[in-house]
């Protein structure tokens, strides 16, 4: 079976960062994460990656679910690392035959590869506790346009059900024998496979507007929302974007 | 009784050229339960699309509660007519069930209270409370059929239509839901307009039948219906088995002038007949050929 992109599957654990108003951590997250990978000074840097771990562990949220995810990512950043230590112009401090490293290059690349992490463990704590469509509601609620709203909430409805229907014409394609091989035979079969998906799904969105229509549907999404923000929730959003802030105040200043 | 739904010389051409209908002429009353029965692509779910106004040709004519669809702008008309679509997949684009819910009710402009009061009354009627905050897609089957039901209770609609709301159902789920489409006819006084070919659904959800195939090719009361060997072949129409369970039981004597439809009918019209008569059921001469007779009238369906 295949395997649905669940990022939200922890959403009902319980702790501080689960029941933050979905609003407020919104914006306090994205705060955070924009002042990381906006740090010039990779000690500071590295400071916000703790405190991104930090905000992890503060979640709950297991880290091989963590891992699993930035598995792949891991392998595209590391390599961006790798190719910049090695081209970035600079003072050559070792050297493997015909390539050198530079003490500029390892600088660079590692604030690079320190910023992205930061900026992708912090993304868990921030929607992982919530569940997708309160993510969805959220940005609504923080009147993001109503186009992206959309977007967010009928990717989020309609993956499952391609992933279910692409999942039934491979099967079918499976049960007749079809074998993936690295032959233009299997090459064209995969691709009349996806034109057939996006057939379906063009169908779809079809049929699904029709019903949209068919409940007074005039082109912007309204829904009801209850949300409930407190103090506490003031006071955490607020610590989260002083440190956010002092972040550049620290690195600005140098006093780290 | 006052016309709910009338349909004239109604056509219509998908743009690739396919005719889906043809001169199209039906009339709805008001209270009452229509089955529009037909083979696959026989235009059943295009006639329902230009019930509430979703489709709109430029052939013929729709009219609800005597007004043209054609001078009704798209709020007024789901305000009358709510349609339950086919895929329940497409019906619940929301994220939630309660958002399903409501979408319907927001879009008519309701206050929050109402629209909640209604969500939690949808819900009750299927069965489906303490259901809000679940996803579409982690939902059954049965459950995404009766939700996508719900969403459109939830808008209180005078005229319901539903496209195969019994098809790939288990026994179970669809007896409920055959249950919940009828009470809402009985007690909210709801007009129904059902499109199947669960023909075993026809006898409990009918008042009265139209056979559609491209154009109307009949119409009438269930067991009219059912008595026209003819037309059901012509058509790929089945009979309920009870029905032809009874046939075959004429064959061998058994005194029957109406034949029942379901299993209900049957178990009256036996106790009927056992108590007037002495039944007495034998094979004579011409059984044989009577009931080969019968089976090869409905051969057709294999
Ligand atoms: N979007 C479309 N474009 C072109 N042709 C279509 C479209 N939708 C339906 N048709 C065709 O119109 C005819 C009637 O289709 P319709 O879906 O109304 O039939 P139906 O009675 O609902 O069938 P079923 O019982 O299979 O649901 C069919 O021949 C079908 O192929
Ligand atoms: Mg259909």
């Amino acid at each position: 079976m295949i395997e649905y992109p669940e990022i939200d599957r922890y959403a009902s654990l319980d702790s501080p960062l689960h029941r933050f108003d979905p609003r407020a951590k919104l914006i306090a997250f994205l705060s955070l994460i924009f002042s990381i990978v906006l740090v010039p000074d990779l000690k500071v840097a590295f400071i916000g990656l703790l405190f991104a771990v930090f905000m992890l562990i503060l979640s709950r949220i297991p880290l091989t679910f963590v891992f699993h995810y930035l598995e792949w990512v891991a392998i595209f950043i590391l390599s961006f690392f790798v190719i910049l230590i090695f081209t970035f112009p600079g003072e050559e401090i070792a050297r493997f035959y015909l390539l050198s490293i530079t003490a500029e290059g390892l600088y660079t690349g590692s604030l690079i590869t320190v910023r992205a992490f930061s900026a992708l463990i912090l993304i868990f704590p921030m929607i992982g506790t919530m569940r997708f469509d309160t993510t969805i509601k959220a940005l609504y609620r923080l009147r993001v346009p109503g186009s992206l709203v959309q977007m967010l909430m009928f990717t989020y409805r309609y993956i499952f059900v391609l992933m279910d229907e692409f999942q039934s014409i491979w099967t079918a394609m499976e049960s007749r024998g079809f074998q993936l091989r690295s032959n233009f035979y299997a090459l064209s079969t995969i691709g009349k496979a996806l034109g057939m998906l996006f057939v379906r799904s063009y169908e779809r969105a079809e049929r699904v507007y029709q019903a949209m229509c068919s409940r007074g549907y005039t082109g912007n999404p309204r829904t009801l929302v209850e949300f409930d923000i407190r103090m506490k929730d003031y006071l955490l959003a607020v610590s989260i974007m002083g440190f956010a802030v002092s972040l550049h105040i620290a690195s600005f200043t140098g006093v780290i | 009784m006052s016309v709910a739904i009338s349909v004239q010389n109604l056509g219509y051409v998908y743009s690739d050229g396919t005719v889906a209908l043809e001169d199209v002429n039906m009339e709805v009353y008001e209270g009452e339960r229509v089955v529009i029965a037909g083979p696959n692509g026989a235009g059943k779910t295009t006639l329902l699309l230009h019930l509430n106004g979703i489709l709109r040709s430029t052939e013929g004519e729709v009219e609800v509660f005597g007004r043209s669809l054609k001078r009704l702008r798209r709020e007024e008309i789901i305000r009358d007519v709510g349609l339950v679509f086919q895929d329940p997949d497409d019906q619940l684009f929301m994220p939630t069930l309660f958002d399903d819910l409501a979408f319907g009710p927001v879009n008519l402009g309701l206050k929050e209270e109402e629209v909640r009061k209604r969500v939690k009354e949808a819900l009750s009627i299927l069965g489906l409370s303490g259901y809000e905050n679940r996803c579409p897609h982690h939902l059954s089957y049965g459950e995404k059929k009766k939700a996508s039901l719900a969403a459109i209770i939830s808008m209180e609609p005078k005229i319901l239509v539903l496209d195969e709301p019994t098809a790939n159902l288990d026994p179970r789920s669809r007896a409920e839901l055959i249950e919940i489409i009828k009470e809402l006819n009985e007690r909210e006084g709801i007009t129904i307009v059902v499109a199947t070919h669960d023909i075993n659904a026809v006898p409990e959800l009918a008042d009265r039948v139209y056979v559609l195939n491209r154009r109307i090719i009949a119409e009438g009361t269930p067991g009219e219906i059912f008595n026209d060997a003819a037309l059901l072949r012509d058509n790929n129409l089945e009979v309920p088995e009870v029905y032809k369970l009874f046939e075959v039981l004429r064959c061998f004597g058994y005194p029957c002038e109406e034949l029942p439809l379901s299993i209900d009918d049957a178990v009256a019209e036996l106790t009927r007949t056992i108590n007037e008569r002495h039944i007495h059921l034998h094979i004579h001469e011409h059984t044989h050929e009577d009931v080969n007779r019968i089976r090869s009238k409905y051969e057709h369906h294999g």
